[in-house]
């Protein structure tokens, strides 16, 4: 008796079990429709402003639809600039932030401080000061760049001083005992940096990285202005002013842009959820 | 992690490698003319912000076997007033035309580090241009005029006194605003008017400042510029108006770098030649009418 009463219960605890997460996925998909709703709305509201019409009173924005169509090609031509800058900047910046991180975790004091000197002195002064800066001042060393290397070394450069707090954080993460239990199995320092710190301290980077990636390449925008790279910001800028059209122009960029960080936001989450399998 | 390790270690290499490049190729040639006739194109540096003079041709696309540098732009990708002399100065030398696109205040400013050979941009000359470029003979002239709101209901110079008006940043134009005739450095007979004191506004481009005005900011009442561009935003439909007749005439013409390291000399004599027989068989005011619908290319009297 007491046994089947038993199986009864389980039964119905089961039952109730999975209507509560059927109830928990239902409200889940409730929330999701609605998020995606709103959305909608929100873009429909959006897209109302700039419809040139006036609806109950209120004002929206007219702008030159047959400049948009007639230009939106070719500002979207600047995509492969502004990734190829943005691409190139990025793995400069991993290297320079590595260097930057290792050297913040170093006991010898010159090392130590050219790597807070670094960090501090690009920290400390603008972007589009820098990139100003690479392209103006190297050409008196004889060093002369072109606008895309120049771009490149000043995006790198400031992002590697950004990113190596990322890093020293990462490295900072693994614990140390893990280091202490090296040791003890006979691993040079240098060994248990590449065999243990390394690999666990570059997966707690990589979701940071993609954050940066992505602000990235809106910040290669920038390079634009020394006028040797004919990104998306520079297209939009010069056919914007010579027709006199700059609203739309910067608003088509506007929308390229947009699009580029919503297409990386979402191999982004692609990629922390497949990092984050690793952890239980 | 092997593989990571190797991936950073060509990344290094490669930007390296692609950076030493940037340097560019040891050249035999002892002075420009010869260097550039050696590469087989010419680097002119213009500011594509401005129609009819300089302007993208968003539809052309690139030559395949073009010999132009990847971040320059090839003849078929660019059009203009501007362009076309550009065009006839590599035609006559036998060499492909390229253009570099900097921003202009990199133009002005001299020390070009031979990143470009000349600049076919409508550049007024100057006096303190003079110190630091080497300028051709005239190729055209245009007339400054102050354009203001159409609605605004000013008549003459004197009605602007104590108002803002805005010019293009390291323009004549903002020289002239400031009463800066040193700078502006045009002989007496070629200055119509003194500039009225006003609250000056410099703004990147001369073209932010009619665009503000369309735009419905009120922050000036209008802007000097050359009377091309101000008929060329009349054309697009902007609400402003010529205020009178023209202020001053700049000449425009072609510029070299002091800087330079291979002399200038020899290209220059060549540009000069070049422009006096257009000026004299026609040419240059057959483009002129082409782009601007009116012979600008006649010194003022």
């Amino acid at each position: 008796m007491a046994e089947s009463t038993i199986a009864r219960d389980t039964a119905e605890q089961v039952a109730k079990g999975n209507l509560l997460y059927e109830t928990q996925q239902r409200q889940a998909r409730h929330f999701r429709a609605n998020v995606a709703l709103s959305w909608g709305i929100l873009l429909l509201i959006l897209l109302f402003l700039f419809s040139g019409q006036s609806f109950l009173g209120i004002k929206t924005i007219q702008l030159d639809y047959e400049f948009i169509r007639s230009n939106m090609a070719f500002i979207g031509r600047g995509i492969n600039d502004t990734l190829l800058v943005s691409v190139l900047s990025i793995i400069l910046a991993m290297i320079l932030a590595l260097l930057a991180a290792l050297g913040r975790l170093s006991t010898i004091p010159p090392v130590y401080a050219l790597s807070t000197f670094y960090v501090s002195l690009i920290r400390g002064t603008p972007l589009y000061l820098q990139i100003f800066f690479f392209f103006l001042a190297l050409p008196q060393l004889g060093i002369i760049l072109s606008g895309l290397w120049a771009g490149v070394l000043a995006l790198g450069l400031n992002y590697g001083a950004y990113m190596s707090e990322i890093f020293r954080a990462g490295l900072s993460s693994v614990g140390k005992g893990q280091r202490e239990a090296a040791m003890a199995l006979g691993m040079t320092p240098s060994q248990t940096m590449k065999r243990i710190v390394l690999p666990q301290a570059l997966r707690f980077a990589i979701p940071p990285i993609g954050n940066d990636f992505i602000a990235m390449t809106k910040d290669s925008a920038l390079v634009a202005a020394t006028g040797f790279v004919h990104e998306i910001m520079w297209n939009a800028v010069k056919v914007g002013r010579a027709q006199f059209r700059s609203l739309e122009a910067l608003i088509m960029a506007a929308i390229f842009y947009w699009m580029m960080t919503l297409i990386l936001s979402y191999l982004q989450s692609k990629i922390e959820t497949r990092l984050s399998r690793g952890d239980r | 992690m092997k593989r990571l390790y190797s991936v950073l270690v060509i990344g290094i290499a490669a930007s390296l490698m692609l950076a030493a490049c940037g340097g560019g190729g040891a050249s035999k040639a002892d002075n420009l003319l010869d260097a550039i006739k050696e590469r087989g194109y010419i680097l002119v540096s213009t500011d594509p912000n401005y129609e009819p003079q300089s302007f993208l041709n968003t539809a052309g696309t690139r030559a395949s076997g073009t010999k132009c540098p990847s971040d320059t732009l090839t003849t078929a990708e660019m059009q203009g007033f501007d362009v076309d002399v550009a065009k006839a100065i590599g035609d006559s030398l036998a060499v492909e035309t390229c253009f570099a696109t900097p921003s202009w205040d990199a133009i002005t400013a001299g020390s070009w580090a031979d990143k470009w050979d000349v600049s076919v941009g409508s550049m007024t000359i100057t006096p303190a241009r003079q110190a630091i470029l080497d300028f051709s003979v005239p190729y055209y002239y245009t007339p400054a005029v102050v354009a203001v709101r159409a609605d605004s209901g000013f008549a003459s110079l004197e009605d602007l006194e104590g108002e803002s008006l805005c010019a293009g940043a390291a323009t004549t134009y903002e020289s002239w605003l400031n009463h800066d005739m040193e700078a502006l450095g045009l002989p007496d007979s070629s200055v119509y008017a003194q500039a009225p004191n006003v609250t000056v506004v410099a703004l990147e481009t001369d073209q932010e400042c009619a665009q503000a005005i369309a735009a419905g900011r009120e922050d000036f009442v209008g802007y000097v510029t050359s009377e091309t561009v101000v008929d060329a935003n009349i054309a697009a439909g902007f609400p402003v108006v010529k205020l009178g007749s023209p202020v001053y005439s700049e000449d425009l013409a072609a510029s070299f770098d002091k800087s330079s390291t291979l002399p200038t000399d020899t290209l220059r004599a060549e540009v000069d030649n070049l422009f006096k027989a257009m000026h004299n068989d026609g040419r240059l005011t057959a483009i002129s009418d082409q782009w601007f619908g009116a012979d600008l290319t006649q010194a003022p009297k």
